[in-house]
Order: structure tokens, then sequence, then C-alpha cells
């Protein structure tokens, strides 16, 4: 039997869609307990909530930040292996297009089936560990030196982005300094600006600033640069569709 | 990016990177690189970008800058804005009109099929050589032989 976890309600949308999610549970026959977290009750707390009351699969119900903090908690304190369903709730989430599904029923029916699947958690010190992406977003352009592996990167950056299997994704926004292409933009009523991005995989990641910079796990603040990332290989048993491999 | 997706690396124009990269799948430069790259699949140094290290790869496209020795196990394309001081070492090899080249190329299967060639050739010619030889030997033999029957 099955813990739900339902990220905080928000209005009478989002208890009327978490009411036919446990409904439909029922139907199911997996729904044994529910909570919703609050500030009384943090991830942490619900997930140890259910180990105590010795369930093995918790099923999350919500937004990035809720799915991270959940991860993070089975990760730091499950001591026996825990099977993580996810419902995302955020449809523009990366967790929500790996994750996704076309209705409440359809995402219930995978989690009665129950397909494991070993997946990746990306960790930032001290035990903050995501499914999704951590980010650093600077108000200016800042300068970072981050060192990946067996090299060591010098850039003025506006964006970072490291996803759970610590993908980097570098990004450095501008004006468009050609003078055709900024016309075009005009023409085409599209923004002057350019991108420049860079793309790197490594095991271990060091990020430092001049400044110190927040860096996020979903909309939550986790740490501050410096930062070293890590990832842990094979970390949490996900249940996945039967027919699609993430 | 999914888990298990093959993503290449890119370095931006904005970036300055120190050390060894290496990647089992595409690397593009667009930015200065300073130290060794390998690839097992393509190398592509974009127009903005300067490379200062060796570069390894199957296929390796040059539009940019190298100073290093070039190593392509399959195809080397330098176009014209490329430069590459170095030596190069590959089985193809494609530069464009206009692109600058300092250095010393090597074509090891080239070399080794051109030295076989070259050996056949030897043979052929030493064969004749021989043939001819032959026949003037045959020639002697029948001036002598009508010359005892004279």
């Amino acid at each position: 039997m099955y813990y739900f976890i339902f990220d905080a309600i928000k209005g009478s949308k989002g208890r009327a869609e978490a009411e036919k999610i446990k409904d439909v549970a029922r139907e199911y026959s997996i729904l044994s307990a529910s909570s919703h977290i609050s500030p009384a009750r943090s991830a942490s707390e619900l997930v140890q909530d259910a180990m105590s009351k010795n369930f093995t699969t918790i099923i999350c119900v919500g937004e990035d930040t809720l799915i991270n903090d959940v991860v993070s908690a089975i990760i730091n304190l499950c001591e026996t292996p825990v099977a993580l369903g996810i419902i995302s709730t955020n449809p523009t989430s990366l967790l929500s297009e790996r994750w996704g599904f076309k209705s409440i029923e359809e995402a219930l029916e995978t989690m009665k089936y129950r397909k494991l699947e070993r997946f990746t958690a990306g960790m930032i010190d001290p035990n903050h560990f995501f499914l999704s992406s951590a980010r650093i977003e600077c108000r200016k352009p800042t300068r970072f030196v981050i060192e990946i592996d067996h090299f060591k990167i010098e850039a003025v950056l506006d964006r970072i982005e490291i996803s759970n299997n610590l993908y980097v994704l570098l990004e450095r926004f501008g004006k468009e300094r050609s003078f055709f292409k900024s016309t075009f933009n005009w023409l085409a009523g599209k923004e002057n600006t350019y991108a420049d991005r860079s793309v790197f995989k490594g095991k271990i990641i060091k990020i430092s600033s001049n400044e110190s910079i927040p860096i996020f796990i979903g909309n939550r603040e986790v740490a501050k640069t410096p930062i070293n990332v890590f990832r842990k290989i094979n970390a949490l048993n996900i249940i996945t569709k039967r027919d699609k491999i993430a | 990016m999914k888990q298990g997706d093959q993503v290449g690396t890119i370095v931006g124009s904005s970036v300055h990177l120190t050390g060894a990269i290496k990647d089992a799948s595409d690397i593009n430069i667009f930015g200065s690189v300073e130290g060794e790259v390998n690839s097992d699949e393509r190398v592509v140094i974009e127009d903005t970008a300067r490379v200062k290290g060796p570069v390894t790869a199957r296929e390796i496209i040059v539009s940019g800058y190298v100073n290093g020795t070039v190593t392509a196990k399959e195809r080397l394309e330098l176009n014209a804005s490329g430069t590459i001081k170095g030596n190069i070492d590959t089985k193809e090899l494609l530069i464009h009109s206009g692109a600058t080249f300092i250095g010393k190329s090597i074509m090891p299967e080239k070399e080794s099929a051109g030295a076989i060639a070259d050996n056949e050739t030897f043979e052929a010619e030493v064969e004749e050589e021989k043939d001819e030889d032959a026949d003037e030997e045959d020639d002697n033999e029948d001036i002598l032989a009508g010359e005892d029957k004279k």
C-alpha cells in the first residue's frame, strides 16, 4: 500500500484535483495514507512518518520543489529501499516531461503497476539531493570559475543549470552585435538578444564566484557559491510507465 | 536532458577552458581551450575558437585556430578560415583554399599503400629488365649457334 504526499493546497482547483487523485487511488485500492505538506509539516517529516509506518512506496504529487524535497528526504532518511512515484503538477517542468501523464487515471494505473527503474540524483553539499535541476541565476553577468573533473572553466555568465546526471548548461545573454541580425530581429519583431551556451558533463562540479550567489533547487535556495555538486548513481527507485523508458 | 542521453560537449564563445576535455560524443568549440581535446566521434572547431593543445577524434573539422597536433582517425577538414600550426595525422584530408597549415602531414595508411605500390612498380621493372636480358642472351646464343654451323 502507498503513502501519498501532496503539495500544500492552493485554492479550490488544487483541492479538487487532490481529492480526485485520492478518489481514483481508492478505486485502484492503492491509497493507505495521505498527507499535505504545510508550514507545520515538512516533506522530510512526512517521509519520516511514512518510514515509521513501514510504507515502502511513497507517491509524491506536486511541483518540483516538493518532489526534490521528498527525493532529498528519501535518500537522507530511508535505510531500506523505498519506491517513489511522481505525479508532477507543473506541466512545464522537466519532471513533467519525464513523468508526465495524460490523465489522473493513467498516472495512478502506472503507480499501481509499480514498474521500477533506478535513477541518479544530483547532490549539492550538504546533502541536498535533486532529481530535476539546480540552477544559479544572476541579476548581472558574473565571473565564475567552474571545475569539472579534469578541466577548469572561466567565464562571465548569467545563468547556470545543472541536471541530476550532472550535465551543466552555462548561459550568457547579450545584445545582438551583428547589424544585419539585429535589423532582421527588429523587422521580425523578435527580441534583439543572443544566448551563448555551453554544455559539459562531469562527475564532480565545483563552482565559485567573486560574489556569493545563491543556488536553487525548484524554488528553494539551498546553498550559496562556492558549492560542490556530485551525483549519487542509482540512488532512487522510481515508478515509470510500462511503455516509456525515460 | 534525460538520463542516458548522449549530449555532446559545447564550449561557448564566452568560455575559456583549461585542462583535458574527453567525450564519447561530439565536441563543438566556439571559445578558447588550452589543453587536450579528445572525442570518440567528431570535433568541430568553429571560426571563433582557439585551441592550444592536441586534438584527437574520428572526424575533425577546423574553421578556427589550432596550435597542436591534430589526429583524425578517419577524416580531417581544414576550412578556409581555419589555421593549424602543428602536425596532422589522418586517413583522409581536405584542405580548402585560403586555409593555413604549418606543419607536417602524416597519412600512415596511404604511405604504406604508396610503399607497396612503389615496390610493385620496382619489381615489375626488374622483371621487365630480366626478360630483356633473357631475350638478349637468347639472341646471343642464336648468333653463336649460327657461327658454329658456318
